[in-house]
């Protein structure tokens, strides 16, 4: 039998992105191919920066939460020096996870197989029937192994599992000063993450809800039965809302991050901010004495955030995309509260949310469908590439090096993708 | 509003009959007329996990419909075009241990039951994510309230066995 060539491509992951000068391509192996994958979680999730958890998920010493990195299973974890510790959930004996539950608090972490337990700073700390390993056995050689990066912003936890990542300020930068305007909504600058997240599960490719919470081009189409929702409660006429979405903008960064931004304001037409400002006025006076009126016009406009390459930072939610393999995603919708505002706007907040995401909601779940027939889709092949260049001759770059295009335009996955290329290029 | 007979007490039988043609409403698309079993300030709840309705207010469910919101969620499922009930699921429900168990703080009678909801999504060969039969099944707890047109339902809370875990849609009535 004949060996058939590898295509030349798979040497270079890399060039299943195309970034030309008038078209932006994407090879829907991306979505489709094992090996690809698998490159993913090695040289995107775990060689870069990703969230991983919220400080008030632990808030205390002893508390812990278990998530992943990539592939990987890590625990975050509160030492009693109030330090957050991201450790790698293995024993180091023989390789079970020391910890299966989800959130939690513990004094330790002991392995099921044979007891080795280990600190919450992962520290072996003793192994049962410690007289099997000799006296000079040196413990501290077998704590948990800890990321090499774990880095907190004002809550949001961050961890690396790499060695050669950019420094977590020089990788944050370009997307920070929306981070901080999403944070202060909260007249205290801070939110609480509630304890159960809405999760949904989809067989389809993780990149698929990546490149949707920043498109603004799909809106009218996939949601159009939110729009008739929203008409009939009388909230807004199918017609005021297409002329709201052309508003505002996307913003495409360095290191993939993006996002969708429609304008703010500071009266109750103009915003959701507005809104509440009208409606609560100790939160109006509370963002008043923190924030000039145009740091409160920034606060207000509303912005579907993603930092790249798992995090959405939405105005409910903290969404966090976790690939489980190329056709297997799971999303999850970490609802928190503003903290310091009045407890019936955080209930509107939560009900308001209730409405559109998770898994009974009225956006969410269309959203969820677009991404399986997608996953279906380009299982049709002798087509190969698909168009990301929409708005490509309409953007411009400013001042801070960001593109900036149309709300509609496809400027953030873009940006989101040449980062891929660069990560997947090595 | 008439006064409503307190001493009316429901018998197993009844509340069985208004559960099963519950079932046959939601399994057979028959939305709006479900929507009539409700009273005024019934709540149609899918909590993230169990508790009482005071919670839902420092926390999120999956569902939580008074009454505006239930008309809402039978029109966008009847009468928008919804991509998530495109083809529509078909549902079978089947209820169970049904136990009656007095009254709660509001007169309201209390019924326990455990129910299995069969779905499918039917579609073309080889499409993701249709053609799959799923099995759900809740922990269901009906208050229901005498009144001049019979027996209503002043709250339907269904926890999920899997309430608190990855839920793919769940965009049809349960």
């Amino acid at each position: 039998m004949v060996a058939v060539p590898e295509p030349a491509y798979r040497s270079a992951y890399g060039d299943l992105v195309l970034d030309g000068s008038r078209e932006f391509k994407l090879h829907t192996d991306i979505y489709t191919d094992r090996d690809v994958f698998d490159a993913e979680m090695r040289d995107i999730f775990e060689s870069s920066w990703v969230y991983v958890a919220h400080e008030s998920q632990v808030p205390a010493s002893g508390d812990y939460k278990t998530t992943s990195i990539g592939s990987q299973p890590v625990i975050v974890s509160r030492h009693e020096d109030g330090q957050v510790y991201v450790l790698l959930n293995r024993c180091r004996h023989r390789g079970s996870v020391v910890c299966r539950d989800d959130l939690g608090h513990s004094n330790y972490f002991r392995c099921p197989y044979h007891n080795w337990s280990y600190a919450n700073d992962g520290k072996l700390v003793g192994m049962a029937q410690a007289s099997g390993y000799p006296d000079d056995f040196d413990k501290s050689q077998w704590g948990m192994r800890p990321a090499p990066g774990v880095h907190s912003y004002r809550g949001l936890i961050f961890a690396c599992l790499g060695e050669h990542a950019p420094s977590f300020d020089e990788w944050f930068a370009p997307v920070r000063k929306y981070v901080d305007w999403w944070l202060d909504r909260s007249p205290l600058g801070t939110i609480t993450v509630l304890p159960k997240p809405h999760k949904y599960p989809y067989p389809g490719n993780w990149k698929w809800q990546a490149e949707n919470g920043h498109d603004g081009y799909h809106g009218n189409y996939v949601h159009e039965s939110w729009q008739r929702v929203l008409e009939r409660a009388g909230e807004d006429s199918v017609r005021d809302i297409r002329k709201y979405r052309t508003g505002g903008c996307t913003r495409g960064m360095k290191y993939g991050h993006g996002l969708l931004e429609r304008p703010g304001g500071l009266n109750a037409a103009a915003s959701w901010t507005g809104r509440m400002m009208a409606k609560y006025p100790e939160y109006a006076s509370a963002l008043a004495a923190s924030f000039s009126p145009q740091e409160i016009e920034e606060i207000s406009a509303r912005r579907n955030i993603f930092v790249f390459p798992n995090l959405y930072l939405f105005d409910t939610q903290i969404r966090v995309i976790k690939p489980i393999t190329y056709d297997s995603t799971e999303v999850q919708l970490f609802v928190y509260a503003l903290d310091g505002v009045p407890d019936a706007l955080n209930e509107g907040r939560y009900r308001a949310h209730e409405r559109f995401y998770g898994p009974s909601g009225f956006g969410s779940p269309d959203d969820v469908e677009i991404f399986v027939c997608n996953q279906t889709g380009v299982r049709a092949r002798g087509i190969e590439w698909a168009l990301m260049s929409r708005g490509m001759h309409r953007e411009v770059t400013n001042e801070d090096g960001e593109q900036v295009g149309h709300s509609t335009d496809e400027t953030p996955v873009r940006a989101l993708y040449r980062e891929w290329k660069r990560l997947m290029s090595k | 509003m008439t006064t409503v007979d307190r001493t009316h007490t429901l018998d197993r039988a009844t509340a069985e009959a208004l559960i099963y043609r519950e079932a046959r409403l939601l399994d057979t698309l028959q939305l709006e007329e479900w929507l009539t079993l409700f009273t005024e300030d019934g709540l149609y709840w899918l909590p993230m996990e169990d508790g009482d309705i005071a919670d839902a207010a420092t926390t999120i469910s999956i569902v939580y419909d008074d009454t505006d919101r239930r008309a809402e969620r039978v029109f966008r499922t009847l009468h928008t075009p919804v991509l998530d009930q495109n083809p529509r699921s078909r549902t079978m429900h089947m209820v169970n241990n049904v136990e009656l168990e007095g009254t709660d703080e509001h007169g309201d009678a209390k019924v326990l039951c455990n129910q299995i909801i069969g779905e499918n999504r039917p579609g073309g060969d080889g499409q993701v994510g249709l053609n799959g039969t799923r099995v759900l099944l809740a922990r269901c707890d009906y208050r229901l309230r005498a009144t001049d047109s019979g027996w209503r339902i002043s709250m339907k809370k269904l926890l999920l066995l899997n309430a608190d875990q990855p839920i793919y849609n769940l965009t049809f009535l349960l």
